[in-house]
């Protein structure tokens, strides 16, 4: 129902967003994975018709809606990546407020506040100012704010940065309802691949204002079918011992996790006789050996050279 | 749009700690002001700023009286009782002396000097401004005077009037010899067409008196120059101050929010125009009545005088809600919206600068005052100040068109001004 066609972006010369084709049908719900500054927020606020394209175009249902937004304003509902939020007021100024400015007709208006303040857990907070909320409070207000004139799409940036786990559930949940109970379709932007697992039939991929990959998890994860990660927990490391390992051929990519390395490499071969060999020449112990199936986001290092999180 | 006017007053009602340091302050300046100044400037228009008045008198009274009696006795027409009437009329109150005598009273005394003088010396003082203005009374003037009046011969005579410059006080002293001039002519008149009259009120012309102190009455202080200067200031820093808080929705994002919906992008602009309006209303009333409370800086004044008072403030808080306007679409604009503060202080600090509302404007050149007269609150400064002394309807209507048209003016630039959709950044 939503499509972004060659949707380009230049701030001066500076290229944010190139040629990028999404699209969502309807009742789908569907991931936007991309390192900081992918052009993410940029490609959003393209689609919500914030920000005018420097080429390309964004449909709705088929007919171009950058001249006349209306149409697609009416529809849309956007969780921008920031609280946008006055801060001063309660949580129930700022819906009523914008309410009205979403248009929500006055008889209704009352019981949709209502209903968004349930659906994000905090009637009972609403007289409050949304200063004196913690983080993940100000986040369900966000979210509740986009809710309110019932869209029919809703595109979330990043909605659950920065906030405790309890939150974060809790917001995984609503959306997965909003989507799977009230058929509303679902763009959905994160750092953490495992949201995007588990919230979204598709996904895409941005790097550097592009969009390199796409297609449902199981699609995406074949692009790794034939490398295997092996996960190394040892006592120490020591620099030399990582070259060594890069330099075994066929090892792809070697990266320090917390307690020891992450190695991703050719299907075919067993290296872990080589790696106990190496350990021994550096006086290292090895604590644990853990073969694991390849991630989204092993895919999204094997894409960009980079993690989602730096 | 009147979501827009609440959301911003509920805004402002929710800071009110701040906000009512911004109200109360310029009531606290006033007061503070106007007891530590008044030694310094010696309290007052009216006693400080004498006005000064230079008689130059060329006419030839006592021969015009001598030249006046004789015509009368040889005229055949009159008959002698009537002669006699005449003669002693005139001779009681000779116009001259008439004229000279209520200009030395001493109730003009108490706020003009009047000297008598040459015209050279009369000239050079006013072109070095030691004289508000002169009066000359030419030669021949009573004897043309009267002839003209008793024996319907001969043009009405005229006085002279110099000034260099227009000024307030040049019109306060012309508005009373007029007025004096106007019941002395009525006074000779009605005699000469044969009316029965009371010579006593010949004598003492007190009605011409009376009506001149009436258009002269108030005296302006500076208890008045700083409640009229600090509402005119102050309100300029409260359009400011809600054209600022524009910056606090762009960076908290909301008004980002707000450009996504089908809401008219203007009604963001006018909800801010509308409640720096009323926030400026309030705030100016609050500073006249506080004064007046505090100080009684309008002691004795009719309902008529402070429905101008209100008006003015009204008419004035719409010109700032206009220049609000503009600061607003600015802050929405700029790339860096934190710049924004200093530059609105910047601006304001000139205008009040130029306007008039950091020094006591009647103590500046002339030049800088007419100057100050450009700004918004330099314009507003003056008319409540002549407002407060003449209390004349006819001085309100020109600077309140000039203030309605620099509000239009300053909405439709910020209406251009305001960025279209993708410009903000
Ligand atoms: N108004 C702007 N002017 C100039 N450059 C901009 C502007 N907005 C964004 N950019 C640049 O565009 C690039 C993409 O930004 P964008 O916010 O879309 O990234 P993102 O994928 O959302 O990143 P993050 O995950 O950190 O939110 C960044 O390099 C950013 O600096
Ligand atoms: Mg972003």
């Amino acid at each position: 129902m939503i499509e972004t066609v060659r949707l380009s972006k230049a701030f001066k010369e500076k290229v944010v967003v190139e040629d990028v084709n999404l699209y969502l049908d309807q009742g789908e719900s569907v991931g936007l994975l991309g390192p900081n500054g992918a052009g993410k927020s940029t490609t959003i606020s393209m689609i919500s018709s914030l920000l005018k394209p420097t080429s390309g175009d964004v449909k709705l249902d088929g007919q171009s809606v950058i001249r006349d937004p209306s149409k697609i304003r009416k529809v849309l509902g956007v969780v921008p990546q920031e609280i946008a939020l006055y801060q001063e007021l309660s949580a129930y100024e700022n819906l009523k407020f914008f309410g009205r400015i979403y248009r929500v007709p006055k008889d209704q208006l009352e019981s949709r506040i209502q209903e968004t303040l349930q659906m994000v857990g905090l009637q009972d907070r609403q007289k409050d100012p949304i200063k004196t909320f913690s983080g993940g409070m100000k986040r369900r207000i966000n979210i509740a704010t986009a809710l309110l004139h019932s869209p029919k799409i809703l595109i979330l940036d990043e909605p659950t940065v920065g906030i405790d786990p309890q939150s974060r559930n809790y917001i995984l949940e609503m959306v997965r309802q909003l989507n799977v109970q009230k058929g509303t379709t679902v763009l959905y932007t994160s750092h953490y691949m495992e949201e995007v697992e588990q919230l979204c039939h598709r996904v895409y991929i941005m790097d550097h204002g592009r969009v390199i990959a796409s297609g449902s998890q199981s699609e995406l994860l074949s692009i790794l079918s034939n490398e295997d990660t092996i996960k190394v927990q040892v006592n120490q490391l020591t620099d030399a011992f990582i070259t060594a390992i890069r330099n075994i051929d066929v090892v792809r990519r070697v990266e320090e996790t917390g307690d020891g390395i992450k190695i991703i490499v050719q299907k075919s071969r067993n290296i872990i006789s080589d790696l106990v060999k190496l350990a021994e020449q550096e006086n290292i112990q090895i604590l644990n050996f853990q073969m694991e199936n390849p991630s989204l986001e092993d895919v999204f290092l094997h894409l960009t050279g980079r993690t989602l999180r730096n | 749009m009147l979501t827009f006017l609440k959301k911003d007053l509920l805004l402002f009602w929710r800071d009110r700690k701040e906000v009512s340091i911004v109200i109360i302050l310029p009531l606290i300046l006033v007061v503070i002001l106007s007891f530590s100044m008044s030694g310094l400037f010696n309290n007052g228009l009216g006693e400080n700023d004498d006005l000064s008045l230079g008689l130059v008198i060329e006419d030839n009274q006592d021969e015009a009286m001598a030249e006046f009696e004789s015509t009368v006795k040889q005229s055949p027409s009159i008959p002698e009782e009537e002669k006699r009437a005449l003669l002693s009329h005139v001779q009681e109150a000779s116009p001259v002396a008439m004229l000279t005598d209520f200009l030395k009273s001493p109730d003009l005394e108490s706020w003009m000097t009047v000297q008598t003088m040459s015209r050279s010396a009369a000239e050079e003082s006013i072109d070095n401004g030691d004289l508000n203005a002169m009066l000359v009374i030419p030669e021949n003037y009573t004897a043309q005077l009267l002839k003209n009046i008793y024996l319907d011969d001969g043009t009405e005579p005229s006085l002279s009037f110099v000034a260099k410059e227009t000024a307030v006080e040049v019109d306060m002293i012309h508005d009373v010899i007029q007025g004096f001039l106007d019941t002395m002519n009525l006074q000779y008149a009605l005699f000469a067409s044969g009316s029965e009259m009371d010579f006593a009120q010949v004598k003492l012309p007190e009605g011409g008196m009376e009506t001149i102190e009436d258009k002269q009455s108030f005296t302006f202080t500076l208890d008045q120059y700083f409640a009229f200067s600090m509402g005119a200031l102050f309100v300029l820093f409260m359009a400011s101050t809600v054209a600022s808080r524009t910056v606090v929705e762009k960076r908290e994002h909301t008004f980002h929010r707000i450009a996504i919906t089908n809401t008219p992008a203007l009604h963001f602009l006018f909800g801010k125009t509308f409640a720096t309006f009323i926030l400026a209303c309030l705030q100016i009333l609050l500073i006249f009545i506080g004064s007046h409370v505090i100080l009684g800086v309008f002691e004795d004044r009719s309902l008529t005088f402070w429905g101008g008072l209100f008006f003015v403030a009204a008419i004035y808080s719409f010109a700032m809600a206009g220049l609000s306007a503009i600061m607003t679409s600015i802050t929405l604009r700029l790339k860096n919206p934190e710049a924004v503060d200093g530059i609105f202080l910047i601006i304001i600090m000139v205008f009040g600068m130029i306007g008039g509302n950091f020094v006591p404007i009647y103590v500046l050149p002339n030049w800088l005052q007419q100057i100050g007269e450009w700004t918004p609150n330099g314009l507003t400064l003056a008319v409540l100040m002549e407002w407060f002394q003449f209390e004349d309807i006819s001085l309100l209507w020109m600077p309140a068109s000039v203030l309605l048209v620099i509000t239009l003016i300053a909405i439709t630039i910020s209406i251009i001004l305001y960025p279209k959709r993708g410009e903000t950044s």
